[in-house]
């Protein structure tokens, strides 16, 4: 149960007051409002990768301090070249657990500001809010963007979703979640994480998927300002296209 | 709105009676399923009449060849189809559908296990269906443990999936990216010279049950896919530097104390395993299921099912299904149960020139008219 997790964390940082905000298949997400060095009450973020049970203490040690490492490892990497994420406050590899800074706002139905609930906020509200309208096509080129400068610096996402990317004041995108992140200069790389978010998008926005999916391209087009590579990658998504990622399997 | 399978019963009937030939490897299985009319639930089960499986089994060292294998199911088809009607004691004229495999699987076994398929039909005058192998392990899977709707681990010789149901199909969301689990074991059986009977992998797991020390091999999840050839490549090759002329031992860094077959073993299943039950658990969060059900050979494996029982703990109102070697190796009865079930949604072959089978048969690309949720 997931209250014995919390459990764990708590005997790792005794007197923080926790809040358990997501539980992924690797890690749990927690909010507070205790800051580990300062006295301010700033809200903070602690991802924490508990320990496996079912795997060997070994595997389970070397697999915790290696994902926690390359995700660290990455974000550093992002702030260093000034694209959007959360800043590091601290880490501690061997327990698996990172302290980040707390990003975002809550939108006015109470969800915390993802891209996905941002859409589906605006998707839900249609009425009021034209949920095709400029605003919309200006973020997803903002977010477009973004990715392109990552790809532009030769790093992989590995895991983009709506879900993994906070809006935080005045729609500047952030992104978040490096679990699965490397770095490749690849054109297949790259391709590959076009089109696990452009999967993610039509499975989550499945009504306006086509128009996100078009915004979020031509954003990359500004983004990824070498444009040699850009071609490349663009030519090498048509293809991932039409293999999908599965292939027959003998058996 | 819920399905009708009723459309199809014959007349002065109540029940249906399905033979299912399976053999896309080297069991050679025949079983008879009875359902009841009316849908399944946990009242009307299905019951099992007869279920006879014969193994072919190589000499140690050496796998199973499509040309051997099909020559044994070819010899032993007749006896085992006879066995299993003698089983059942029923009268073949009560039999209403001829379900086989038709893929994937090996060839040349699939043809001689169709050829008999079709025989029997033209004889008998009974209908055909062919069934998606997998399909068969997933259905069967569900009806013997009460599974609603599970997430699906498919782990065998052939095949290493993660499959989750959406909208008539069982859709495939990670799977191995090269050499299937089964495979990896079975090969790695092989270099250490394990007897192949009752099966390889089993006997790898009794020999890891007395393994101690685990050795560093290589992790390699991709998202939700995996792959398993760099694996067995690695461990190939230290297996060779120990026991080839060289006879290098190694040793354990923490005790100094030498690594063993047993140690080898055992690691092998430790890393696999922890692969195979965070891709599983990624499954899992991405549909927002608690329930696992794990189906084919390897899932027989008893650390494979305490690895999942450990991780579903941690998940609330987490449930884990699995069923025994009868069911988790490759049988007929799945077969028949799968194939009884199209048939009870008029998915029968009209042609006999549809029945030709195939050894690439993907598992989405069957259309699941018996479930409409």
């Amino acid at each position: 149960m997931t209250e014995s997790l919390i459990s764990t964390l708590e005997d790792k940082i005794p007197n923080i007051k926790l809040n358990c905000i997501s539980q992924g298949a690797e890690a749990l997400v927690f909010e507070s409002d205790t800051h580990p060095y300062y006295n301010d009450s700033k809200n903070c973020i602690i991802k924490y990768r508990p320990s496996k049970p079912y795997r060997h203490p070994k595997i389970d040690l070397q697999i915790t301090k290696q994902r926690t490492i390359g995700e660290v490892k990455f974000m550093y990497k992002l702030c260093k070249l000034g694209i959007p994420c959360p800043n590091i406050i601290t880490t501690d590899f061997p327990n698996g657990i990172i302290w980040m800074e707390f990003i975002g706002y809550k939108l006015e139905n109470n969800e915390i500001s993802s891209f996905k609930n941002w859409l589906w906020y605006l998707e839900k509200n249609g009425n009021d809010h034209d949920p095709l309208k400029k605003e919309v096509e200006f973020v997803c080129i903002k977010v477009g963007e973004l990715i392109g400068k990552l790809h532009l610096n030769d790093m992989i996402h590995g895991d983009l979703t709506s879900s993994n990317m906070i809006l935080v004041q005045d729609d500047v995108p952030h992104l978040i979640d490096f679990g699965l992140s490397s770095f490749s200069g690849l054109p297949e790389d790259k391709a590959v994480d076009l089109y696990v978010l452009e999967r993610a998008i039509m499975s989550t926005h499945s009504v306006y998927a086509e128009s996100y999916n078009r915004w979020l391209l031509k954003g990359y087009q500004q983004g990824y300002t070498n444009k040699s590579k850009y071609k490349e990658v663009i030519k090498r998504l048509e293809d991932v296209r039409l293999r999908g990622r599965k292939r027959s399997m003998l058996g | 709105m819920v399905v009708d399978l009723d459309k199809y019963l014959k007349q002065d009937k109540d029940y249906y009676i399905a033979i299912g030939l399976e053999g896309s490897a080297n069991k050679l299985g025949v079983g008879i399923i009875k359902h009841s009319k009316g849908l399944l639930s946990n009242v009307n089960k299905a019951k099992v009449l007869s279920n006879v499986r014969d193994t072919y089994i190589t000499p140690p060292g050496e796998g199973f060849l499509p040309r051997d294998t099909a020559r044994h199911h070819r010899n032993w088809v007749v006896r085992i189809i006879k066995k299993a009607i003698k089983d059942a004691n029923i009268n073949k004229f009560d039999i209403d559908v001829i379900c086989f495999t038709q893929g994937p699987g090996m060839g040349a076994p699939l043809q001689s296990v169709v050829i008999a398929a079709r025989t029997i039909s033209q004889i008998w005058q009974i209908p055909l269906v062919g069934v998606n192998h997998c399909i068969g392990h997933i259905e069967m899977g569900r009806e013997i443990t009460g599974a609603l709707n599970p997430v699906v681990l498919y782990v065998s010789g052939g095949n290493t999936q993660v499959i989750a149901y959406s909208k008539n199909r069982y859709r495939i969301f990670g799977e191995t990216l090269d050499i299937a689990i089964g495979n990896c074991l079975d090969r790695f059986a092989r270099t250490l010279k394990i007897s192949n009977d009752p099966a390889p992998g089993y006997n790898i797991e009794q020999l890891a049950k007395k393994g101690k020390h685990l050795v560093n091999l290589p992790y390699t999840v991709k998202g939700m896919d995996m792959s398993m050839s760099g694996i067995l490549a690695y461990i190939d090759q230290l297996a060779k530097d120990m026991f080839g002329i060289q006879k290098k031992q190694l040793k354990d860094e923490e005790s100094g104390e030498f690594i063993t077959k047993e140690d080898l073993c055992f690691s092998l299943q430790e890393i696999l395993f922890s692969m195979l039950v965070e891709i599983t658990e990624r499954a899992l969060a991405h549909v927002n299921s608690n329930q696992v059900l794990i189906v084919g050979g390897v899932g027989s494996n008893e650390r494979l099912q305490e690895m999942m029982k450990l991780m579903i703990q941690d998940r609330k109102n987490g449930q884990i299904f699995a069923t025994d070697e009868r069911f988790c190796i490759d049988n007929g009865i799945m077969i028949a149960h799968a194939g009884l079930l199209q048939y009870r949604t008029g998915g029968i072959i009209k042609d006999l020139k549809d029945t030709v089978c195939t050894q690439r048969f993907r598992t989405d690309e069957v259309y699941i008219a018996w479930r409409d949720d």
